[in-house]
């Protein structure tokens, strides 16, 4: 686009980060239960079937796929709000399943969430100032009333909303302006880490750039390491170092944004790619899109062999047979699951 | 190609508790056949209530259009009876939704649902009419039609569902289709999909399009004339390739500058400052003034007009006091 700006690129130096968390084969099933007085299971949907991957400290790694693969699933089993079915979470080398409840209380404080929908994950009949400072009560910190307020407003500060609004409701709010609550909420106990679900796909393309950077902001000035779930593939470019593919259940891919963006290996993340519309109508003409057809399987009934063989425009013989397509390192740092990719 | 719609100083607002919403102010443009002409503009800015005046569907009360014309063909639609109105939608205009399931009557079967239009404006009897409605759904790409006209509503995914809207849109062959937002709802995968389709439907039917929706992406890849609303009126609109290139808006600029680099260079977003306007203000002056870097004095007081901007294209019409162009100009040779 011709009016683009010219502003100094900014890429982070993460070449001596330590991984600040692991997840090692996690699963998450959701039960299906058939039956009225006596209840009984009768499948699973497989929202989270077996995911590996390391999140590196200060750095953003992507999770992107069509509604459904399981995003929001692993992003809240890693923070295990939800009991995984299966596999180990790591933070900092600590497995959390052996965490003790109170010492889960207090790794807490280091992991949090803010959600897609400000309108419907802020408590309307709270204060601003009672929403934010909520995990601190939780948690027993700031007692004392002034010191409390006075950090709830420098919160509101850092997240660009004024202090003087503290006793305000949530509806008086514009909905840029309720995920900055949201993200000052997430900000309150001082985490290192936090997933950061759909943040911006509610707002509108006016309001997503401000929160966008005021994310980033925050990630350069306080540290901060971001699962960051979108669907919209070219912010995900924007802003992640690092990209992870999902579908039905599983990473298909994983690797370097810049890499998996101009060298995508797995036929799912080349016609996801090649789905985004370009705001740029002289493009138009010269893009080869691949159109893969049909929807998502049910996670409750995944395809026998390959997960992706019902849809896939390269599929052969192979893929509908077990074992599904090994997770490998196809180019250093570049991992992918895909038949054609590993036999051929 | 002739001018098939042309709208007048359209004029909607809605009278609530909480005040007056100013939904569409002075909604003047004039689409011909064929044409697709993609509307963008972040959410209340009145594109949908702009669409649905067209349609003879704005709830009344609380909303009343206060003036204005729409000539379909000639014919001014605004003011026409209930009846009179049915038998436009459909046959001359079809309308899709965001959310097909508000469109679509949970407890008919689909082919009951397409069949029924048929039988209305075609005269078809049932047989016809079945026939039809198979072919329909197999030329939006659902697998097994002929099955598929027994099933329910809630039998068909999201993506499915929206092209049965699409069936049922095509169906008495319109001469302009205006489709609300129909694919923000959906993945990009399936996005894709029901662009390709609209993409050969068109040619297929020369139809006109009103495609509406908050992606500029979308826009770029479908639309012959780009609209941008802001607080219910047209800010800037021309041919696509031209206003993308050169536009003279602020809150256009604001919008283009705003979306991240596709090509992988990683500078900051340029954020458009403030938040969306409240509708229920009475419009005063340019009603991006106060998010506008470059807002003059006489942007706060004076509201701007839709003219022919200087040294473009002939279509290319913009509603600005300041010139953006000379503005960026200066910008480029101060870096
Ligand atoms: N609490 C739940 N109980 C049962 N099924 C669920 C639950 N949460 C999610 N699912 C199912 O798990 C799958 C993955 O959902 P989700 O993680 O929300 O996907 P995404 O965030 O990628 O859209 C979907 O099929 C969804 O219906
Ligand atoms: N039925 C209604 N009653 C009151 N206000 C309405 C109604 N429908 C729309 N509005 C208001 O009209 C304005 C324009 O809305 P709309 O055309 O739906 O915006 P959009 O550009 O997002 O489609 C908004 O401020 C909206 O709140
Ligand atoms: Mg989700
Ligand atoms: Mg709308």
């Amino acid at each position: 686009m011709s009016v683009a700006v010219a502003h100094p690129e900014k890429r982070k130096n993460l070449e001596n980060s330590d991984v600040i968390l692991s997840v090692r084969g996690l699963k998450k099933h959701f039960p299906i239960n058939s039956g009225f007085l006596i209840q009984r299971q009768v499948g699973a949907v497989r929202a989270v079937d077996g995911i590996s991957f390391d999140i590196y400290r200060g750095e953003t790694l992507g999770l992107v796929g069509e509604s459904g693969c399981g995003k929001s699933t692993a992003g809240r089993t890693i923070l295990q709000l939800y009991k995984p079915t299966e596999g180990h979470v790591f933070f900092e080398g600590q497995d959390l399943a052996m965490l003790g409840p109170n010492a889960m209380r207090q790794m807490r404080r280091q992991m949090q969430i803010i959600f897609q929908d400000p309108f419907a994950s802020l408590n309307p009949r709270m204060t601003v100032g009672n929403i934010i400072s909520e995990p601190l009560a939780i948690h027993g910190l700031y007692p004392d009333k002034r010191e409390r307020q006075e950090y709830v407003e420098s919160l509101m500060q850092k997240v660009g909303l004024n202090p003087y609004f503290i006793n305000r409701y949530p509806h008086e709010f514009s909905g840029g302006q309720r995920q900055r609550i949201g993200i000052a909420r997430a900000l309150a106990l001082n985490p290192k880490f936090i997933v950061c679900d759909e943040p911006i796909s509610a707002l509108d393309v006016s309001i997503q750039a401000q929160v966008v950077n005021l994310l980033e902001d925050l990630q350069s000035e306080l540290g901060l390491t971001y699962l960051f779930i979108a669907h919209d593939l070219s912010m995900v470019r924007h802003i992640c170092d690092r990209v992870a593919v999902m579908y039905l259940g599983k990473i298909v891919e994983m690797g370097p944004t810049d890499e998996v963006y101009d060298n995508p290996l797995h036929p799912y993340t080349q016609a996801l790619l090649s789905a985004v519309p370009v705001p740029d109508p002289a493009s138009k003409e010269s893009r080869q899109r691949i159109i893969i057809s049909g929807d998502l399987p049910s996670p409750a009934r995944p395809p026998l062999g390959c997960n992706f063989n019902t849809r896939c425009p390269v599929v052969f013989e192979y893929c509908y047979h077990e074992p599904d397509p090994e997770f490998i390192e196809a180019t250093p740092r570049h991992f992918v699951a895909c038949h054609r990719v590993t036999e051929v | 190609m002739g001018v098939l719609m042309d709208v007048r100083d359209l004029t909607v607002r809605f009278y609530t508790q909480e005040g007056t919403v100013y939904a569409v102010n002075n909604v003047s443009y004039t689409l011909n056949e064929g044409e697709t002409l993609g509307i963008v503009g972040e959410s209340g800015s009145g594109k949908s209530v702009h669409a649905l005046a067209i349609m003879g569907l704005i709830p009344t009360p609380p909303g009343k259009i206060e003036s204005g014309e729409v000539y379909f063909e000639g014919r001014n639609l605004v003011g026409l009876s209930n009846e009179q109105m049915r038998l436009v939608r459909g046959k001359e205009i079809a309308m899709i939704f965001q959310d097909p399931m508000t469109s679509l009557n949970p407890v008919l079967t689909i082919g009951t649902q397409i069949t029924e239009s048929l039988k209305l404006h075609e005269g078809m009897n049932t047989a016809q009419a079945n026939k039809r409605a198979a072919e329909l759904l197999d030329l939006v790409g659902i697998p097994d039609a002929h099955k598929r006209l027994k099933d329910y509503p809630h039998q068909f995914s999201g993506g499915m569902r929206q092209r049965v809207m699409i069936a049922i849109g095509l169906s008495c062959n319109p001469k302009l289709l205006i489709a609300d937002e129909p694919t923000t709802a959906l993945d990009v995968t399936i996005q894709a999909q029901i662009l390709e389709l609209v993409k050969s439907l068109k040619k297929e039917f020369n139809m006109a399009i009103i495609w509406i929706t908050h992606d500029l992406g979308v826009v770029a890849e479908l639309a012959d004339t780009i609209q941008v609303m802001y607080a219910g009126s047209i800010v800037e609109r021309g041919p696509t390739k031209v206003v993308f290139q050169d536009p003279r808006n602020a809150y256009t600029l604001g919008l283009m500058r705003s979306l991240p680099r596709m090509d992988g260079t990683r500078t900051r977003l340029t954020q458009i400052e403030g938040s969306p306007p409240d509708m229920r203000i009475p419009p005063k002056g340019d009603p991006f003034a106060s998010r506008n870097p470059y807002a003059t004095e006489r942007c706060f007081e004076e509201r701007p007009p839709l003219k022919p901007v200087e040294g473009s294209d002939p279509n290319h019409l913009a509603a600005a006091w300041y010139d953006l162009r000379a503005i960026l100009k200066k910008e480029r040779e101060n870096v």
